[in-house]
C-alpha cells in the first residue's frame, strides 16, 4: 500500500518534471520572435496611449492633459484635414484597385497561352518601392515634359498642371492603383482558378453566358476573398505616406497631407504637438485594429464554410 | 445513343450542326483574341511609366526637356548615372540596404520557423494567448508608432546605426502563420518517429521540420527581403547619416534637397529597381506566392 502512494508521488513529480521540460522547450521556440513581438510591437502600441495623454514635444519634456488630445483633436485644423484627405484617398484608390485587379484576374485566369508574360508585367510595378514609384510619377506629371501631357499634346488638347490643388490627390490614389493592381490581380487570379470547375460546365449546359456566370457564380464564391481583399486594401490605403512626401511633400497647401504625413510633421516639425500626434496615431491604430478583427472574420467563418 | 441520334439525321442537319460548332468556333477564337489585346493594353498601360524614366535617365538636362521628345535615346547620355554613382552616397545606401534587408530576412527565417514550430506542434501554456495577441497585432503599421518606437530607440542609444533598422522588423508577426500553416500541413508520422528515436525537439525542428518546409522558407523570405527592400516610414525616422541610410531613403532625400535634377532623379529611380528586378526575374513564381500569403493565412 504504502509502496503504491510512493509510486504516485513518484508519478507526479516525474510528470511535473516532464510538463516543466515540455514549456521550456516550447517557450525556447516561441520565446525569441515573441520578445521582438512584445518590445517592438506590442509595447509601442500601449505606448502610444500614453502618449496620447501627454502635451509637449518628443524630447523637450511633456506633462499629462487627460483626454484632452481627443477633445480637441476635432478643432486642430491640420489633423481634420489629414483624417478627410485620407479617407478620401482610400475611397478613390481602392475601389479602382478592386475593380481593376479583379478585371485582370478574370483574364489571366482563362488565358491558356502567354499567361507566365503578362503575370510578370503586371506584377512588376508591385516591386517598385513607393518613393521610386514617386520619383516615376513626377516624370509622368510633369507640366512641360511629363507623359500625361505629351498624350494630351498629341491629341490636341491642353496641357494639365497634374498637381495643382484640385488634382493632387486623384493623381496619388492613381499612383497608388498603378504600384498595387498587379499585387490583388495576381491574388484573384489564384482564387478563380481554385474554384470548383464543375459549376461553370453546369452553368454552361443551362446557357449562361459569360456576365452571367461572372454574377451568379463567381463574385458570390469569392465572397469572403474580396471581403478579404477590401479590408486590407483599405488598411494599407489608410497608410499612405511615402508617395505623398516625396509626389507633393503633402501639398500643394495641405491638399495631400495624410494622416502619417501629419504625424511625422507634427512629431519631428515642432516641438509641441506630440500629444496630438499620438492622438491621431491612436485613433488610426484603433481603426485598423477594428479592420483586422472584421478581416481575421472573413477568413474565420471561410474556414467554418469550408 | 448520342452516336445513334447524330447517326439517324438528314446530312442537312449535319452541316448545320457543324456550321454552328465552326461558329462557336471562332467566337471562341475572336473571345480568346480579344482578351489577348485588353491584357496586352494593360500591361503596356502598367509598364509604360518605366520606359519613359529610362529614356529621360539617358538623356542630358536639354534632351529630357526637348519637344517632341526622342522615344530612343541615341547616342546614349550616361553623364546621369555617373553623377548618381560619384556625387551622391547612393552605392553606400544600396549597400546598406542590401545588408538590413539580408540581416533581417536571415533573422526572420528562424525566429519565425521556430515560433511556428512551437505554435503548431508543441503544447505549451499560453499558447493561445499569444496567437491572438500576434493575429491582432498582424496589420499594425509602423506609422502608427511612430511616437514610442523612436522613443523606445532612442532610449536604448540605437538611432542611427544598423540595430534600429534591423531590431524593429523582427517584431512583424505574419511569417509565424505562415510558417505555422505549413508546418501544420506536414504528416506527424516523421517527427513522431524521431520522438521514438529519442532525436530532440531541436533535432526535430532542425533536421525534419526545416528540410520540409523549404519552399514555404523561400516563399517567406522573399515576402520579408521585398518589405524590408521597399521600407521607408521608419529608416526614415530613425537614421539621418549617409553611413546607415537605406535607399529609400536617400533617393526621396536626392528630391527634397538639393534642386531640380530630373537627370538624376530618374537615375536613381533605375538603379534602386535593378536589385530587387533581378531577384523577381529568378524567383518570379515565390514572388507571385507573395501576393497569396494573404490566402496561405487561412
Amino acid at each position: 500500500m504504502s509502496r503504491m502512494r510512493l509510486a504516485a508521488a513518484e508519478h507526479r513529480r516525474l510528470r511535473l518534471r516532464a510538463r516543466l521540460r515540455r514549456e521550456l522547450i516550447g517557450w525556447a521556440f516561441l520565446g525569441p520572435m515573441f520578445f521582438f513581438f512584445v518590445v517592438f510591437l506590442l509595447i509601442p502600441v500601449l505606448g502610444t496611449g500614453w502618449w496620447s495623454t501627454q502635451f509637449g514635444g518628443l524630447t523637450t519634456g511633456t506633462h499629462y492633459v487627460g483626454l484632452d488630445n481627443f477633445t480637441r483633436l476635432p478643432d486642430v485644423v491640420g489633423a481634420t484635414v489629414a483624417v478627410q484627405n485620407t479617407l478620401l484617398f482610400a475611397l478613390m484608390s481602392v475601389p479602382l484597385i478592386l475593380i481593376g485587379s479583379l478585371l485582370i484576374g478574370l483574364l489571366l485566369a482563362r488565358i491558356s497561352r502567354g499567361g507566365a508574360t503578362y503575370r510578370f508585367l503586371v506584377y512588376f510595378p508591385v516591386l517598385v518601392p513607393p518613393v521610386v514609384a514617386a520619383l516615376i510619377w513626377l516624370f509622368l506629371t510633369n507640366v512641360d515634359f511629363g507623359l500625361f501631357n505629351e498624350v494630351l499634346r498629341a491629341f490636341g488638347a491642353e496641357p494639365v498642371t497634374w498637381l495643382g490643388a484640385s488634382t493632387a490627390l486623384p493623381v496619388l490614389a492613381a499612383l497608388d492603383v498603378w504600384r498595387n493592381v498587379g499585387y490583388w490581380a495576381i491574388f484573384f487570379v489564384a482564387a478563380i482558378i481554385g474554384l470548383p470547375e464543375e459549376l461553370y460546365q453546369a452553368a454552361s449546359l443551362d446557357g449562361a453566358e459569360g456576365f452571367a456566370k461572372l454574377r451568379y457564380i463567381t463574385i458570390p464564391l469569392l465572397r469572403r476573398i474580396l471581403l478579404f481583399a477590401i479590408v486590407v486594401a483599405t488598411i494599407w490605403g489608410l497608410q499612405v505616406f511615402d508617395t505623398a512626401l516625396v509626389l507633393t511633400n503633402g501639398g500643394p497647401g495641405t491638399s495631400t497631407t495624410t494622416i502619417v504625413l501629419r504625424v511625422w510633421q507634427y512629431v519631428f516639425g515642432s516641438n509641441n504637438k506630440v500629444g496630438y500626434a499620438a492622438a491621431i496615431s491612436l485613433v488610426f491604430l484603433v481603426a485598423i485594429l477594428i479592420l483586422t478583427v472584421i478581416q481575421l472574420y472573413a477568413l474565420r467563418s471561410r474556414r467554418g464554410e469550408d | 445513343m448520342a452516336a445513334q441520334v447524330i447517326g439517324r439525321r438528314s446530312p442537312q442537319d449535319a452541316a448545320a450542326v457543324a456550321e454552328h460548332q465552326r461558329r462557336a468556333q471562332r467566337r471562341g477564337r475572336i473571345i480568346g483574341i480579344g482578351r489577348h489585346l485588353v491584357l496586352a493594353l494593360i500591361c503596356f498601360i502598367l509598364v509604360a511609366p518605366f520606359y519613359y524614366v529610362v529614356l529621360a535617365s539617358l538623356k542630358d538636362s536639354t534632351g529630357i526637356f526637348q519637344y517632341p521628345p526622342k522615344l530612343i535615346p541615341f547616342p546614349p547620355y550616361f553623364g546621369n548615372y555617373e553623377r548618381l554613382l560619384t556625387d551622391t552616397a547612393f552605392p553606400r545606401w544600396m549597400l546598406n540596404t542590401l545588408f538590413v534587408a539580408t540581416s533581417v530576412t536571415v533573422c526572420k527565417i528562424f525566429l519565425d520557423s521556430m515560433a511556428g514550430y512551437a505554435l503548431a506542434k508543441l503544447d505549451i501554456t499560453g499558447k493561445r494567448i499569444v496567437f491572438m495577441l500576434l493575429l491582432l497585432l498582424l496589420m499594425v503599421p509602423f506609422g502608427a508608432l511612430i511616437i514610442p518606437l523612436w522613443t523606445l530607440v532612442y532610449t536604448l542609444g540605437l538611432l542611427n546605426t544598423y540595430w534600429a533598422l534591423i531590431l524593429p522588423a523582427l517584431a512583424n508577426p505574419l511569417g509565424v502563420f505562415l510558417m505555422r500553416q505549413f508546418i501544420l500541413g506536414l504528416p506527424r508520422d516523421l517527427e513522431n518517429a524521431a520522438r521514438l528515436d529519442g532525436v530532440s525537439e531541436f533535432g526535430i525542428y532542425w533536421r525534419i521540420i526545416l528540410p520540409l518546409i523549404k519552399p514555404g522558407l523561400v516563399v517567406l523570405a522573399v515576402i520579408i527581403f521585398t518589405d524590408q527592400f521597399m521600407s521607408f516610414v521608419w529608416p526614415l525616422i530613425s537614421t539621418s547619416s549617409d553611413d546607415v541610410e537605406l535607399v529609400t531613403v536617400g533617393v526621396a532625400a536626392l528630391r527634397s534637397h538639393g534642386g531640380v535634377d530630373y537627370g538624376l532623379w530618374s537615375a536613381s529611380a533605375v538603379m534602386s529597381m535593378i536589385p530587387i528586378g533581378i531577384v523577381f526575374f529568378v524567383l518570379q513564381r515565390q514572388f507571385l506566392a507573395r501576393s497569396l500569403a494573404g490566402a496561405l493565412k487561412q
